[in-house]
């Protein structure tokens, strides 16, 4: 008995009144089926194949599976990546801009948003996910298991978009919707 | 123009004027502090120190002059003005966690409180005892109460929670409150009815929470940056219109009604934005004290030589003091209150920020 810590007893663990699904805090999202995905992923890069950027951006960034699982989400992800690095940097500031114009524009930026965050986690899995330019890009031998770092690699399959292309489209982003996007990446229950 | 008042140099978590605006309470620390207007300032007049932890909301009532507090303590208490100085009562609230939010019914009777606790304690006067207890609401909650504010008629309540719903509960009192006139939001509602509950589209905790002067609508602020605007058409009916308006701002803490059509917000982003629509729509109209606009407020904008050679010397470097914020407060807005104008038309409005300052703003339109 005089070892128990008091203190350090997680009092609202135990109180079953306190526990509550966390599904309660997330509004509600319909399940997406994996299948339906992929045929939206491969519709999008029909387009790209056409040279219509725009309209594949926006159709992947309008039909966001958030009630998807983990493997569709991955799926969608690639698509949405695939997508970015096949837009010129030229042409990143004019298609937000018309992106943002457009009706339900705040809507389709966030979830670009999200989209880039999720990306560069991905690259950074060892280091935390910031996007600062300047923490990102030095390897201090913090950890090189995890996977090299991509800089600039080409686009393929699933792995489109090396962290610079990342970088710029995030400076480009944030120039147009502000830091209400970033923080509503991070507010957002609905994660991609 | 604004009114600035540097009070010291700590967060205000919370602060209130007044009717007459001659008094004005502000939180610090573990204490509560009495200003009265002299001039054109604000001198400290007394001391309020009855908590033992941080003081995290203050409000005084318009027409009976009592202050009530309360704090992470757990506590809450009334102040009463009495020839020898301001008497304490303590209320029973009966939450296991902080307190974070405490506001005066329009009618005084009765007053909310927010917890940690997940419970919403509203406390009236017993006369035979002479003390307040409190009736707790519960259900639904599931997170912190961020915020209260009361519907005009005194007996509905809306909360804004960390469970990302905004709710409107009736605190129905028998005994204390008199029956209500039936409201879009019901009519025949005990105690701890549920009225209407509201979930913005990306579900991030509701900051702040206002009914509209009328008490026809509900305006939230979420932390998303977005501010949602509720009007219900009927009890038990999907209401007429929820709009959200999101912003490219930070989160917004805050928000007051100046007008049935204008609401106006703030945060952390320094300043305070005012927002105008009405069922059909709702929109971000400007900001007042815009940062943009360098006009020189508060920090010295002079690009004289003098200056110029004179920062050379001091720091090493000729550009601009780029210390402060281009903003009246330096850090983010807390609390906003109206200051000025009748209840559907407020003309202005006070603001208590992180760094200290109370600022009256005018609404401007």
């Amino acid at each position: 008995m005089a070892t128990t810590n008091y203190r350090l007893i997680d009092v609202d663990a135990l109180d079953p009144e306190s526990a509550f699904p966390a599904e309660l805090l997330t509004p509600p999202c319909d399940p997406i089926p994996t299948p339906q995905i992929q045929s939206l992923a491969t519709h999008c890069r029909q387009l790209l194949q056409r040279g219509d950027q725009e309209t594949a951006l926006v159709t992947a960034l309008e039909n966001v599976p958030y009630g998807g699982d983990e493997q569709g989400k991955e799926l969608h992800l690639g698509t949405v990546l695939e997508i970015l690095s096949s837009i010129k940097a030229v042409e990143m500031s004019p298609l937000l801009g018309r992106l943002y114009a457009s009706p339900s524009g705040t809507e389709l930026l966030d979830v670009l948003t999200k989209y880039l965050y999720k990306g560069m986690a991905r690259h950074n899995n060892s280091t935390s996910s910031s996007s600062t330019p300047g923490v990102s890009s030095h390897a201090t031998g913090v950890s090189s298991v995890s996977g090299a770092r991509e800089y600039g690699v080409a686009p393929g399959r699933g792995d489109g978009g090396g962290m610079s292309v990342l970088l710029s489209w995030h400076e480009k982003v944030v120039e147009i919707a502000g830091t209400g996007a970033i923080v509503r990446v991070m507010t957002d229950r609905r994660t991609v | 123009m604004s009114e600035v008042h540097l009070l010291f140099h700590q967060p205000i978590a919370d602060h209130s004027f007044s009717a007459d605006r001659s008094l004005l309470a502000v939180s610090r620390d573990t204490k509560v502090e009495l200003y009265k207007r002299s001039g054109s300032g604000f001198t400290l007049q007394d001391e309020l120190a009855g908590h033992d932890k941080t003081v995290t909301s203050v409000d005084i009532a318009p027409n009976t002059g009592k202050i009530v507090t309360c704090s992470q303590d757990r506590n809450a208490l009334v102040w009463e003005p009495s020839p020898t100085g301001w008497k304490p009562t303590l209320v029973l609230l009966r939450i296991n966690r902080a307190a974070t939010h405490v506001r005066w019914s329009p009618d005084e009777t009765k007053f909310a409180v927010g917890s940690g606790a997940r419970v919403i304690a509203v406390c009236y006067f017993e006369g035979e005892n002479d003390w307040w207890v409190s009736k707790h609401i519960k259900k639904p909650l599931r997170s912190t109460v961020f915020s209260l504010a009361w519907h005009p008629n005194s007996v509905l309540l809306a909360a804004g929670s960390a469970d990302a719903h905004a709710r409107v509960f009736s605190s129905f009192i028998k005994g204390v409150d008199q029956r209500p006139d039936p409201t879009v939001w019901g009519e025949r509602i005990p105690f701890n009815t549920v009225c209407g509950e509201y979930i913005n589209s990306s579900g991030g905790w509701v900051h702040s929470v206002a009914f509209s002067p009328s008490g026809n609508a509900l305006a939230f602020a979420a932390h998303d940056s977005s501010v949602t605007v509720v009007y219900p058409s009927a009890p038990e009916q999907p209401p007429h219109a929820v709009l959200s308006v999101t912003t490219q701002m930070l989160p917004f803490v805050t928000l007051c009604w100046t007008r049935e059509d204008q609401l106006v917000a703030a945060g952390h982003d320094c300043h305070p934005v005012v927002f105008q629509g009405s069922m059909e729509g709702w929109r971000l109209a400007y900001s007042v004290d815009d940062p943009r606009k360098s006009a020189g407020s508060g920090a010295s904008q002079e690009s004289s030589a003098l200056n110029m050679f004179r920062q050379m010397d001091l720091k090493g470097k000729s550009s601009v003091d780029d210390t402060n914020l281009k903003t009246i407060h330096q850090n983010s807005i807390t609390i906003l209150r109206p200051y000025e104008g009748g209840p559907g038309n407020i003309t202005k409005f006070s603001s208590s920020g992180v760094d200290g300052r109370i600022v009256v703003f005018p609404v401007k339109g």
